[in-house]
């Protein structure tokens, strides 16, 4: 008699059927978490593979515009190409700079800030694609945990509901109930605690390559002041 | 994105689908099985009260008095006994010599009736009774002279037995006669007889019929055959019994004289101090008892205790007469404490016992004696269940100073 009551009782403790004998609040909470967790991951994925690419071409473009090669050339080279990172802002500046000088500029602090803010915008840009869907890594992270104590509350109470209907307070019937209430906290918390692990990160590694990206930027702002003043010494000479 | 979105999809599932695996069916919790272990609640108070008891028997699990017959339940008995009516005084052994007597003489009594069973169908009765003992007693020697009234008596047995309350006699008898034939008790049988109280209840038949039998003289015929047998019979039973005999002899013949002669008139002291002591046999509660006894208190301790607010009204009442003396120094820590008897009123009975501990002497002796003068005052108290008054006939009310507002 007993037996076969542990029995049934142990057989409902697996996660399947706990997650079917829940309420439908909790089996929303559940489902929700559960894609919450599923887009984290994503998202982990996404960026971790996007970062890494990112670092890799911040890398290779460091070292190809050290490597003493002509600007022009490395601008003829990349213009034609989709570029992101480093390699956006340097075709952006030199964007800026061609204009400029085809058609003859005659400032060389107004050509100063324009590439300057020419750079700036596309850093800004490029930034931004580094920190997108970061936001919601952090509202998982710091959501998830209380979505999952909403659907453990919920479940709670209908099993307290559930014992108050069957008037026994024998362990066997209460059990389950509260399992299955607390699967969406452990839910919750699957999806939150990664997800807070990843924002701090990424978050980090963005400001990382945001840093780089300025530093970069501010070289180029050096080099290229300096090209102007070479470039425009000759012709106020000549006048 | 999308890439990323799939393969976190896949990992998803594959960590879901090992979940389902693994923590599928977590292993059942084997609980020991162990016996509940019952556990009452008892209050000290509870265990410490006296119970209703027997204080000569050995001691029990429970407190019990002695197992009564008596079973009609009287409610609200506290005093156990066999009587109807809950009197306080308690069975005394007394009572049991007189029983234990007055199956002795019983043998006696009924070769009395024996000359009239031949005579009168209703005396056969006692002849019956008579004639089954020497049988027992006698054992076989004597039979053929016991026998020959037997067969007389038998025919009669229907009619007698039902109208008469001494039915259960006739079956007690045989079993005294065993009795005493084993035990031996024959010595203090003898003075019994003549105070007995069972001779009232076979004398209203032989009044009604020894007034036609004397006349006929048949009595003093047979008397001699009846009582003969029954002697010879003890005589040969027992040779202890010599006293017996002798005073059965005359006991008999006295007896017979004066049943006859009480049987006409009343004042026959033997009767009068038969029906003294029936009731002095009387005696204890009405309290039924199906258990055995067991040790506890023969006086039946009542729950009763003050409640909490009634004793709060006493002390109020004591409070209210109590006048405040102001500016007294060293009450700290002072108690004071009022020892009072309280007849049934609630009129205080002798003096109060007012003692105090704690503060300086000055002050302690002023408030003592303010508190005698608030007791006295107070007399007679009010408001007192008169259900509880054991509980409140000696009280003790104790008074902090400091909360009296002094």
């Amino acid at each position: 008699m007993e037996q076969v009551g542990l029995a049934a009782a142990t057989s409902e403790v697996s996660l399947w059927a706990l997650f079917m004998q829940a309420g439908w609040v909790v089996k929303l909470v559940m489902i929700g978490l559960l894609g919450a967790s599923i887009w984290t991951w994503a998202i982990v994925i996404d960026k971790y593979v996007n970062f890494g690419r990112m670092r890799r071409q911040f890398d290779q473009f460091e070292q190809v515009f050290w490597s003493g090669q002509s600007l022009e050339e490395l601008y003829r080279a990349l213009s034609e190409k989709q570029n992101v990172g480093l390699a956006a802002i340097f075709v952006a500046a030199m964007r800026e700079w061609k204009k400029s000088f085809e058609r003859g500029a005659r400032s060389p602090i107004g050509l100063q800030m324009r590439i300057d803010r020419a750079m700036d915008v596309t850093m800004a840009r490029e930034s931004e694609t580094y920190e997108a869907r970061l936001g919601s890594l952090a509202t998982i992270g710091s959501a998830g945990p209380f979505i999952g104590l909403f659907g453990t509350v919920v479940g709670i109470m209908t099993s307290f509901q559930a014992i108050a209907g069957s008037k026994s307070t024998n362990l066997a019937v209460v059990a389950p109930g509260i399992a299955e209430a607390l699967l969406a906290t452990a839910i919750g918390l699957v999806a939150a605690i990664p997800a807070v692990i990843a924002y701090n990160k990424f978050t980090a590694d963005a400001g990382k390559l945001s840093a780089r990206m300025e530093g970069f930027a501010d070289e180029f702002s050096a080099i290229l002041s300096r090209q102007i003043d070479e470039k425009l010494q000759p012709r106020q000479a000549a006048q | 994105m999308r890439g990323s979105l799939g393969t976190s999809l896949v990992f998803h599932i594959l960590v879901l689908a090992w979940a389902m695996v693994t923590l599928g069916a977590p292993e059942p919790l084997n609980v020991a099985d162990t016996e509940a272990i019952p556990v009452e609640m008892v209050s000290v108070e509870e265990l410490t009260q006296l119970q209703q008891g027997d204080k000569t028997a050995k001691p029990n699990d429970k407190p019990s008095t002695k197992p009564t017959e008596n079973k009609k339940v009287i409610d609200k008995a506290e005093n156990a006994g066999e009587k109807d009516i809950d009197l306080k005084t308690p069975p005394t052994p007394s009572k049991k010599p007189p029983t234990e007597t007055a199956a002795a003489p019983k043998p006696v009594e009924r070769p009395t009736p024996t000359p009239t069973p031949e005579q009168n169908e209703v005396k056969e009765v006692a002849p019956e009774e008579t004639a089954p003992k020497p049988q027992e007693m006698a054992a076989l020697p004597p039979k053929p002279e016991p026998t020959p009234p037997k067969p007389t008596p038998t025919p009669p047995k229907p009619e007698p037995t039902p109208p008469k309350p001494e039915a259960a006699k006739p079956t007690p008898a045989p079993v005294q006669s065993e009795n005493q034939s084993e035990t031996g008790e024959l010595p203090q049988t003898p003075p019994v007889p003549a105070q007995r109280p069972q001779p009232p209840k076979p004398e209203p038949p032989k009044e009604e019929a020894k007034p036609v039998e004397k006349p006929a003289e048949k009595p003093p015929e047979k008397k001699p055959d009846t009582p003969k047998p029954t002697e010879t019979a003890k005589a040969d039973a027992k040779a202890t019994e010599s006293a017996k005999p002798t005073d059965k002899k005359d006991g008999k013949k006295q007896e017979t004289a004066k049943s006859a002669s009480s049987q006409k008139s009343d004042f026959n002291a033997d009767q009068i101090s038969a029906l003294l002591n029936k009731q002095e046999a009387s005696g204890g509660g009405a309290k039924r008892s199906t258990s055995p006894a067991s040790t506890g208190s023969t006086k039946p301790s009542s729950a009763s205790k003050l409640s909490l607010s009634e004793m709060d009204a006493l002390r109020g009442q004591i409070q209210n007469n109590w006048s405040t003396i102001a500016g007294i120094e060293g009450l700290q820590g002072m108690v004071i404490r009022v020892k009072i008897k309280l007849d049934q009123s609630g009129a205080i009975v002798g003096e109060p016992e007012v003692t105090s501990t704690g503060g300086s002497d000055t002050a302690r002796r002023t408030m003592e004696a303010s508190a005698r003068r608030a007791v006295l005052r107070s007399s007679p108290f009010k408001n007192l269940p008169a259900d509880k008054y054991d509980a409140w006939s000696d009280v003790v009310v104790n008074f902090d100073p400091s909360e009296l507002g002094l």
